[in-house]
């Protein structure tokens, strides 16, 4: 509901509106900073699992390079977590606990790519599990998500985010 | 031509092998080399889709998270209050990246990896160890923190093993990937090139093939082009075809004489374009013969003529030659033709002149056959009358004087008919009658009666054969007679006091006819040297006042030159001023056996027993003269003016004989003849005898088919009417002796009038010792003949050869009766004979009483 009011007003092409979040009632697993036109925690938005899901719920199920056999991704489309959060261009910054860091330009936040999932084979990911977030591509649907740049931005044990133009 | 379609086949074939090979080879080098860049870009994408993450990143940042877990680790012994969450989190990311290099996929080629193997083994063994410790409560974490730290020291060459032998097998892993592509593409390289040499090979062999088509197309060109300067120079017109008509090529010459410019004519129908309208159906139906079974009337047959058409329409004789050629392109057919109209037109011209000469001829020849007909005619009135009026009484003066007329009328025909006979000579109407005669009784006959001449002159004349005599010969007896009486004439004419020889030669050529050669030799004034060689010529006579005495138109051996020549033989002369000439006639001749006694009976005689006589003429005076001659010899004449009357008067009445006149008018003599013919009149089978002034040969032919038995040649002469009346008398004799009876005053007839001829012509006493030779010959056979011969060959022929001599002496009784006898033993009639032998003692006896 909250998704088709949001489609209905990007259809009317008003400037993105900024619908408040909510707070966090669980621990907070991501935090999202700098160019973003929704806050909830000063200049930041944070979210729990249970806004994320809020969100929408994407799933994938592909094969992935660090892992054995067919994985069932569940999580919130990065497109869908942009456009909440009414980012349109630029680059992500997107940092993992233990600070490794890399790049995701917006452009790649496109229906049917990237979800940052928190449900892999059903359960949630713990940290020794490349937990709490994974950002992951379709990798099975195109031989562009199968390239080296794609599986550096593909980062696991993320829990922050910084748009930047 | 032919072998041509095969070389080019084979030129064609071995190009187009050729090509195969090239087309072959640059397939498998493209196919190649397509398949080597398959693998360069197959290597590619495998470097370009990395199933790796950054691999050699993953391991350096194990070794970096142990170490942070290190850290940890050692920072939290050194306070009292450690921050044992931050242990935790460092435990669970190393404890993270170590599943990685467990489970992940593209690290299972690096656990078969020994030292990476137990490096993983170990490390693992540590964490499933340490899991418990981290998850439990905090005082059991922060006791074993020392333990874990020293484990952790332990594990620090473990973790640089595990890195470091990744490291290893990742390098090595990349480097064969490396020299697997340099590999690869080195191949590339090789395939390239090799291509591009092939590719090379084959430029240059198009190349030599182009130039190979260039000089080809040169030499096709120079060819084409010396061939375009022949046609084009040629006077004759070129048109080249195809099988199916269309013009292919049409020639300068061909633009003149057609007037079709080329460029108009090429492509169009041959047909529609040169050939008349009238010819198109046969012309198309010769293209259509050919296409379906290859049949050329006129193609390869060397020259024909034809007319072709212009460009205006107008039609036009030319020569055409077709040869047909097999190109590539099918069959076609070069027509070289020639406007003949020029030459045509000459032709014409020509033939019309020829026909106009050739026209003028036949009216001169018309001409003088007409007038010598037309002076004929009344000569015949004027000389039957002549003849008639010496019968009467006249002085002895009047009597010469007639002689005298008698004599230049005679010689007047004779120069009309020497006209005429040379005018038939020249257009070639001289038609030889060949019969079967004696010639040494015409040559005997001849000598005789210019003996008289001769002895004139005070000459003697002889005759003999040298060597074997041929009597009897087939031959144009009046030609033969014509020709020496004109020799031996004039060999009397020119000689005085001398001497004429008469010699007759059977000159025997191997491998051809017999050759007679009759000389006839004088010893008179000769022939002067220059004039001898144009003896011959028409209107030559000697120029001597002696030649004019003698007179005579010039044409006489003019004629006799031509009657030998038509008789195939030659007439030539040898001569001596004062000494002589002599003659020789030379002809082949034809030697048969003893002819039957027809043949001769034209022999002169007088009329027999008194004859009704029809006499069919429309010239008054001629049935005049005619009817007086019949009259004086007593016979009975009934007149008709034309053919029609005669057939009537023949229907009604029975005659003995026909005298028909040819042309008439109302109805002609031929016409009236079959008409009593074909009839069932009285006189249907009554003798016919043609009057003509001027039969030819052909003509008379065509009298004798149309059913007459004899011709006369007007001026009719008593004594050829009375021969033909004689052997009609005795023909009605012999067919009715007994109704008829013997006459004996008529019987012992003499015509006094040949006696007295004779007299005239030889003399007194030469004709006194020709009667003494006479009766010796009749008393001969008639003692002959009484002995009973059987009727037969011997006694026809004896008996005929003295009735002839009867006839000479005018003794036309005796002869008549010498003719029943030979007419009887001709037909075998004993019975018939026997009366006849009978009747020849009395009728002998009052004859020779008169004669005497």
């Amino acid at each position: 509901m909250l998704r088709l009011a949001f489609a209905v007003l990007a259809l009317t092409t008003l400037p993105a509106f900024a619908d408040p979040l909510p707070q966090p009632g669980g621990d907070v697993i991501l935090t999202v900073s700098g160019d973003i036109d929704v806050t909830n925690a000063g200049n930041t938005a944070v979210f729990d699992l249970g806004m994320l899901r809020a969100l929408g719920v994407t799933e994938i199920v592909t094969e992935t390079i660090w892992t054995e056999g067919e994985q069932r991704f569940e999580g919130v489309a990065l497109v869908d977590l942009m456009a909440r959060l009414g980012v349109e261009d630029g680059t992500l910054r997107a940092t993992a606990i233990n600070d490794y860091a890399v790049d995701v330009p917006v452009s790649d936040a496109v229906e049917g790519g990237p979800i940052i999932a928190y449900i892999r084979n059903g359960a949630p990911m713990s940290v020794r599990d490349k937990g709490p977030l994974w950002i992951v591509y379709p990798y099975d649907r195109s031989a562009e998500y199968r390239s080296e740049v794609i599986y550096s931005r593909s980062i696991w044990q993320l829990n922050r985010i910084a748009i930047q133009d | 031509m032919p072998a041509t379609p095969t070389r080019a086949g084979g030129r064609r074939s071995r190009t187009a092998l050729r090509l195969l090979v090239s087309v072959l080879a640059g397939g498998l080098g493209v196919a190649a080399v397509v398949l080597l860049t398959l693998n360069v870009v197959r290597e590619l994408r495998l470097l370009n889709s990395a199933s790796s993450d950054n691999v050699q990143w993953t391991l350096s940042q194990a070794e970096v998270e142990f170490l942070e877990l290190d850290i940890y680790l050692g920072e939290a012994l050194r306070t009292d209050r450690p921050d044992l969450q931050a242990v935790r989190r460092e435990f669970d990311i190393f404890y993270s990246r170590i599943s990685i290099l467990s489970n992940a996929s593209i690290y299972a080629p690096l656990r078969y990896v020994d030292s990476f193997d137990q490096s993983l083994r170990t490390l693992r063994a540590f964490l499933d160890a340490t899991v418990p410790l981290i998850d439990g409560p905090d005082h059991t974490l922060r006791q074993a923190l020392p333990m874990l730290k020293s484990q952790a020291i332990d594990l620090r060459p473990v973790v640089r093993m595990l890195s470091n032998s990744g490291l290893d097998h990742f390098a090595r892993t990349s480097d064969e990937r490396r020299r697997s592509v340099s590999e690869t593409l080195i191949q590339l390289a090789i395939g390239v090139m090799l291509l591009m040499l092939m590719l090379i090979a084959l430029a240059a062999y198009l190349a030599a093939l182009n130039a190979q088509n260039i000089r080809r197309r040169t030499e096709v060109q120079q060819t084409s082009e010396r061939m375009k300067i022949v046609t084009g120079t040629s006077l004759d017109a070129v048109i080249v075809s195809d099988d199916n008509g269309r013009i292919l090529d049409f020639n300068a010459a061909a633009e003149s004489i057609f007037g079709h410019a080329a460029r108009d004519a090429i492509g169009q129908d041959l047909g529609a374009m040169i050939v008349p309208d009238h010819h198109r159906a046969a012309h198309t139906a010769g293209m259509e013969r050919m296409r379906a079974h290859g049949e050329k009337r006129v193609v390869g047959k060397g020259r024909v003529k034809l007319e072709a058409k212009r460009a205006n329409g107008q039609i036009f004789p030319v020569e055409l030659a077709i040869q047909s050629a097999d190109t590539e392109n099918g069959e076609i057919f070069i027509a070289f033709l020639r406007d003949i109209s020029h030459r045509v037109e000459a032709e014409r011209q020509l033939v019309k002149a020829r026909d106009r000469a050739l026209a003028g001829e036949k009216a001169k020849t018309d001409f003088l056959a007409t007038m010598s007909h037309e002076i004929r005619t009344p000569l015949n009135g004027l000389l039957g009358n002549l003849t008639l009026l010496q019968d009467t009484r006249l002085t002895a003066q009047q009597m010469r004087y007639i002689h005298n007329m008698n004599t230049s009328g005679r010689l007047l025909m004779s120069h009309i008919s020497d006209v005429l006979d040379i005018t038939k000579y020249d257009a070639g109407k001289l038609r030889l009658n060949p019969v079967d005669m004696n010639l040494s009784q015409l040559i005997q006959d001849i000598v005789d009666s210019q003996s008289g001449a001769a002895t004139a002159q005070n000459s003697v004349i002889t005759w003999g054969w040298t060597g074997p005599p041929a009597h009897w010969i087939r031959a144009d007896r009046e030609r033969i007679q014509h020709i020496l009486i004109n020799l031996i004439g004039n060999a009397v004419k020119f000689t005085r006091q001398g001497r004429i020889s008469v010699t007759a030669e059977v000159l025997d050529d191997i491998g051809s006819d017999p050759q007679v050669r009759i000389s006839v030799r004088d010893t008179g004034i000769g022939i002067d040297a220059e004039i001898l060689p144009h003896i011959f010529d028409d209107f030559m006579t000697g120029d001597s006042s002696y030649a004019r005495d003698v007179g005579g138109t010039g044409l006489g051996l003019g004629i006799a030159r031509r009657f030998v020549r038509a008789l195939g033989g030659d007439l030539s002369v040898e001569s001596e001023n004062g000494v002589g000439s002599v003659f020789h006639a030379s002809f082949p001749i034809q030697p048969v056996a003893a002819p039957a006694p027809a043949a001769e009976s034209a022999a002169r005689g007088s009329g027999t027993a008194p004859l009704d006589v029809l006499l069919v003429e429309d010239n008054e005076i001629n049935r005049m003269v005619a009817r007086e001659m019949l009259a004086a010899d007593g016979h009975r004449v009934v007149e008709a003016h034309d053919g029609r009357e005669g057939v009537t008067r023949a229907a009604r009445e029975r005659f003995d004989l026909i005298l028909m006149d040819i042309s008439m008018p109302v109805m002609d003599g031929r016409h009236a003849t079959r008409a009593i013919r074909s009839g069932e009149g009285a006189s249907a089978r009554t003798p016919i005898v043609a009057l003509t002034a001027n039969a030819m040969a052909d003509e008379q032919e065509a009298f004798l088919e149309d059913g007459m038995n004899d011709i006369l040649t007007k001026p009719l002469s008593r004594d050829a009417l009375k021969a033909v009346l004689a052997a009609c008398g005795a023909a009605v004799t012999a067919s009715a002796p007994e109704a008829e009876g013997p006459k004996d005053s008529a019987a012992a007839e003499i015509d006094s009038r040949q006696i007295a001829d004779l007299r005239e012509t030889l003399g007194a006493e030469a004709l006194q010792t020709l009667l003494g030779r006479f009766e010796s010959e009749v008393d001969t056979l008639i003692g002959w003949l009484a002995h009973g011969t059987p009727p037969g060959d011997e006694i026809m022929q004896r008996a005929h050869k003295v009735a002839g001599s009867a006839a000479t002496f005018g003794a036309a009784g005796l002869r008549g009766a010498l003719v029943a006898v030979e007419t009887a033993a001709k037909q075998r009639d004993e019975e018939e004979m026997a009366k006849a032998i009978a009747r020849l003692g009395p009728i002998w006896q009052a004859t020779r009483g008169r004669i005497g």
